[in-house]
C-alpha cells in the first residue's frame, strides 16, 4: 500500500503522521512525501492496535464472543454483534423472531445516526471548524440519550442475543425516540445547509479528494465513501439482513465524489435512518423478543455474514466444528477497504487537505487492525496466503509442543480464502 | 529615572500590560468557548499556564543553535513590550512619542511573527519547519495590507506619529469613513495572531503545533505572553485609529472589548483557511480593497 519511491528517499521531505498525532484519534502511521505544500507520495502502516480478538474468539464460547466482538469498535458496536448473531443463527439453522429483527435494525440505524454525527464533528474539527464540531457533538447527545434509554448503555449497548434481542421498546420509549428524531431531523437539515452553503467550508471540501466512480470501483471502497462517488454499494439494499426486507431504505447517492459529496451523502443518510426508525416504531411486529431455545453448541459448518456498518460493508466469516466455541472467526471492517483510497487521493493535494481526505473515509483504526504486518528495515516482500498460513501453523505447533495453551487442537482444515486485495495490499 | 523605570516595568508597560494580555487572552478564549457551546477556561487559566510553563524545564532539542533557541522568545516578548510605549494603552497618551513611531510600532509587532518563524526554522523538526514556512508565508500575506490599513488614518491626519494621528482624528469615528481599512486592520490583526481562520501555521490536525512544536517551558511561555500582549496592543491600535480615539480608561475598555467580541465571533464562524487560500485572500481582496480605500482618500483631498 505504498507508492513512495525509495530511490528518492535521500532528497525528499517526509512528513510522518502518527502513530501519535493530533489528527489521529487512534494509532496509524502515514508517511507523506511533500514538495512545498504538495503531497507527492503516501504510504500507510497499520496494525498498532492489533488486539488478537479473532484468536480470542476461539477460546470463548458462542455467547461470550458476542460481548467481545461488540468491543471491536467503540462506535459501531451493535453492528458487529448483529453480524455475528446473524451468522451464528444461520449456522444453527434458526432465525430470530420478526420483532427482534426489527429492533436490531432500529438500534442499528440509531447507531448509524450517532456514528455519522460523530463523524460530522470530527471532520469539521479536521477542517478547523470548531463551532460545527461542538454543535454536532452536542446534538449527538440526543441520540446517545435515546440509546441509553433503550438499552442502559451509551456505546456498547449489548442489545443483541443469539436468537433475538435483549430489550423491548415500550410505548413511552417510542414517543421519546420520536421526539428525539424530530429534533435531530431539524438539526441535520441545518447542518446539511451549512456544509453545502458555507463559503469558507466549501473552499475546503468542494472539488477536493475527487474519486470517480471507476476509481471507487477499482479501489474497492465501500459504504458512504463509495456512494459519494456514485457507486451503489449498500448491503442493506443488495442483500437485506435483519428486517431490511420489511423496512427498506433507499441508498443515498452523490455523483461528485469529492469531500463535499461525502458530507452530503452521510447527512442525507441520516434522514433515511430517521424515516426508517419511524416506520419501524409505527409497525413494530408483535411477538417474542428471543427464540425459546438457542443451541449451546452450533452445528459444524461455515458461513459468511455481511452487514452495512456506518462506514460500509462489514464482513464476518464464521466456522464451527460443532463445539461450543467457534473454530474461526474472521472480521473485515470497512476501513481496510477504504484505506487505499486515502493514499491515492492525497497524492497531488495540499498537505492541509490530507487530514480532511483521511477523515473523509471515516477511518476506524482499532476496528481494522487485525492483519499481520512485519517490517524489517528496507526489505519488503509480499507473503502469499500459503506462506502466511504455514508460518502460523508452525508457530502454533511450536507453542503446543512446549505444552502451551491447554492443548487445543489445531484444525487441519484449510483457512478461509482471504480477499487478494487484503494481502497484496500490505507490505510485509 | 525612577519614573522611567516604573513606566517600563510596571505601568503602563511591563507587568500591567502582561496582566492585561492574559486577561484579554482569557476573555478571547472564554467568548469563543461560549459561542461554540463550550464552558471555556476559568479566569486565571492563562496566568496558571504561564506560571506552570515558566517553572518547567526548557528542553532544547539536539542539533539546534542553542543561543537562538533560547533568545528568540525573549526577543519576541521584548519587541511586543517595547511597542507598548508608543501605543495609547489604557486610554492614556503614549509613554514615548517620536515622528514616525507608527512604523516602529508595526515593525516591533512583527518581531513576534519573525521570531516565531526563525524559532521554527531553527528547531529542525519537520512540523516546526513546515510551521515556520507557513508562518513566514502568512507574514508576507497580511503584513502589507495590515500596514496599509493602518496608514489610512495616518493619511487622513497627515502624520506618521501615533500621538499626532490621534490628535488629528480628534474623536471622529474613521470606521464610518474608512470601513474597508477598519476591517482589513482588524482581520490583519487576527492573521498576525494566527487566530482561526488564519491558524494554518499552527494547524494541529496537520502540523501539530507548527513552528513552536519543539518549544516547552520558558520559551513557550514567553511566546504565549508575547502573543497575549500583541492582542491587547493590536486591539488598542485599531480602536484608537478607527473607533474615535482612546481618551480615557473607560473608553479604552469599552472599545477594545467590543473589538475582542467581534474577533471572537469571526473566529467561531469559519473553518480554517489553507495557507494558499490565506495568501490569495489577502492579495486578491485585502490589499486591493485597501488600495481602493486609498484612492478614495486621495480623491477626497482633491475635491
Amino acid at each position: 500500500m505504498h507508492t513512495n519511491e525509495h530511490t528518492q528517499k535521500a532528497e525528499t521531505f517526509i512528513v510522518p503522521i502518527g502513530p501519535q498525532h493530533p489528527a489521529l484519534r487512534e494509532p496509524g502511521h502515514f508517511e507523506f512525501t511533500i514538495e512545498g505544500e504538495i503531497v507527492t507520495a503516501a504510504s500507510v502502516r497499520l496494525g498498532y492496535a492489533h488486539r488478537g480478538i479473532e484468536k480470542g474468539t476461539e477460546s470463548r464460547n458462542w455467547v461470550q464472543n458476542l460481548y467481545m466482538l461488540e468491543r471491536i469498535c467503540g462506535i459501531c458496536s451493535h453492528i458487529h454483534a448483529t453480524a455475528y448473531c446473524l451468522g451464528v443463527e444461520q449456522l444453527a439453522g434458526v432465525e430470530a423472531p420478526p420483532r427482534a429483527q426489527a429492533i436490531r435494525e432500529m438500534v442499528g440505524e440509531l447507531e448509524r445516526t450517532h456514528s455519522h454525527l460523530l463523524w460530522l464533528g470530527e471532520a469539521a474539527h479536521e477542517a478547523g471548524f470548531e463551532t460545527l464540531f461542538m454543535y454536532a457533538w452536542r446534538d449527538r447527545e440526543t441520540v446517545m440519550d435515546i440509546l441509553e434509554a433503550l438499552t442502559g448503555n451509551r456505546v456498547n449497548y449489548s442489545a443483541n442475543l443469539l436468537g433475538g434481542v435483549k430489550y423491548d421498546v415500550t410505548a413511552e420509549q417510542a414517543s421519546k425516540i420520536e421526539q428525539g428524531l424530530d429534533y435531530l431531523e431539524e438539526r441535520t437539515r441545518h447542518y446539511l445547509d451549512v456544509v453545502t452553503s458555507d463559503p469558507v467550508f466549501i473552499q475546503r471540501t468542494r472539488g477536493i479528494g475527487v474519486m470517480t466512480a471507476v476509481q471507487a470501483d477499482r479501489l474497492g471502497v465501500v459504504g458512504p465513501t463509495a456512494r459519494a462517488s456514485g457507486v451503489v454499494r449498500d448491503v442493506r439494499v443488495e442483500a437485506p439482513y435483519a428486517a431490511y426486507a420489511d423496512f427498506p431504505i433507499t441508498p443515498v447517492l452523490a455523483q461528485a465524489g469529492d469531500l463535499e459529496a461525502r458530507f452530503v451523502v452521510r447527512l442525507k443518510e441520516l434522514f433515511e435512518s430517521y424515516n426508517v426508525i419511524r416506520r419501524i416504531l409505527a409497525n413494530l411486529p408483535s411477538g417474542d423478543l428471543v427464540l425459546k431455545r438457542m443451541p449451546r453448541r452450533i452445528k459444524a459448518g461455515e458461513t459468511i455474514s455481511r452487514v452495512e456498518a456506518p462506514r460500509g460493508e462489514l464482513f464476518y466469516f464464521i466456522r464451527s466444528n460443532g463445539s461450543d466455541t467457534p473454530d474461526r472467526v474472521k472480521v473485515r471492517t470497512p476501513t481496510l477497504c477504504n484505506m487505499a483510497s486515502v493514499l491515492t487521493l492525497t497524492v497531488g493535494r495540499h498537505l492541509a487537505d490530507v487530514p480532511m481526505i483521511l477523515v473523509g473515509i471515516d477511518p476506524c483504526f482499532s476496528c481494522n487492525d487485525r492483519g499481520l504486518v512485519l517490517k524489517r528495515g528496507d526489505e519488503h516482500e509480499h507473503w502469499t496466503w500459503d506462506r502466511l498460513r504455514q508460518v502460523g501453523l508452525e508457530h502454533y505447533a511450536g507453542e503446543q509442543g512446549s505444552g502451551g495453551a491447554g492443548g487445543k487442537s489445531i484444525s487441519p482444515a484449510p483457512l478461509p480464502p482471504c480477499p487478494p486485495a487484503l494481502l497484496t495490499g500490505m507490505h510485509v | 529615572m525612577i519614573r522611567d523605570l516604573a513606566t517600563l516595568l510596571f505601568f503602563p508597560g511591563g507587568l500591567s500590560v502582561l496582566l492585561a494580555g492574559m486577561a484579554f487572552a482569557w476573555l478571547d478564549r472564554k467568548l469563543l468557548a461560549q459561542l461554540q457551546n463550550r464552558l471555556g477556561p476559568r479566569w486565571f487559566q492563562p496566568l496558571a499556564d504561564a506560571v506552570k510553563l515558566l517553572a518547567k524545564e526548557e528542553v532544547v532539542p539536539a542539533g539546534v543553535n542553542r543561543l537562538l533557541f533560547v533568545s528568540l522568545p525573549v526577543v519576541a516578548l521584548a519587541g511586543a513590550l517595547t511597542a507598548v510605549l508608543y501605543i495609547p494603552l489604557w486610554g492614556l497618551p503614549p509613554a514615548a512619542s517620536l515622528p514616525g513611531d507608527l512604523v516602529i510600532t508595526v515593525y516591533l509587532l512583527s518581531l513576534l511573527t519573525l521570531c516565531t518563524g526563525l524559532a521554527g526554522a531553527n528547531s529542525g523538526g519537520r512540523f516546526s519547519l513546515l510551521g515556520a514556512t507557513r508562518t513566514l508565508t502568512q507574514l508576507f500575506a497580511y503584513e502589507a495590507p495590515f500596514l496599509m490599513a493602518l496608514m489610512g488614518p495616518a493619511l487622513a491626519a497627515g502624520s506618521w506619529q501615533i500621538g499626532v494621528i490621534m490628535a488629528g482624528i480628534n474623536g471622529r469615528w474613521l470606521l464610518l469613513t474608512q470601513p474597508i481599512g477598519f476591517l482589513v486592520a482588524l482581520i490583519g490583526l487576527m492573521g498576525k495572531l494566527e487566530m482561526p481562520p488564519f491558524d494554518a501555521p499552527e494547524a494541529e490536525t496537520e502540523i501539530v503545533a507548527g513552528a513552536l512544536t519543539e518549544y516547552s517551558g520558558r520559551g513557550l511561555a514567553l511566546f504565549y505572553l508575547g502573543r497575549s500582549v500583541e492582542l491587547v496592543l493590536g486591539l488598542t491600535l485599531v480602536a484608537a485609529f478607527y473607533l474615535g480615539g482612546l481618551t480615557n480608561p473607560a473608553a479604552f475598555l469599552l472599545k477594545t472589548l467590543g473589538l475582542l467580541f467581534f474577533v471572537a465571533v469571526v473566529q467561531s464562524l469559519m473553518a480554517r483557511l489553507r495557507i494558499d487560500q490565506t495568501v490569495g485572500l489577502w492579495w486578491r481582496y485585502g490589499a486591493l480593497l485597501v488600495l481602493l480605500q486609498w484612492l478614495v482618500l486621495w480623491g477626497g483631498r482633491w475635491l
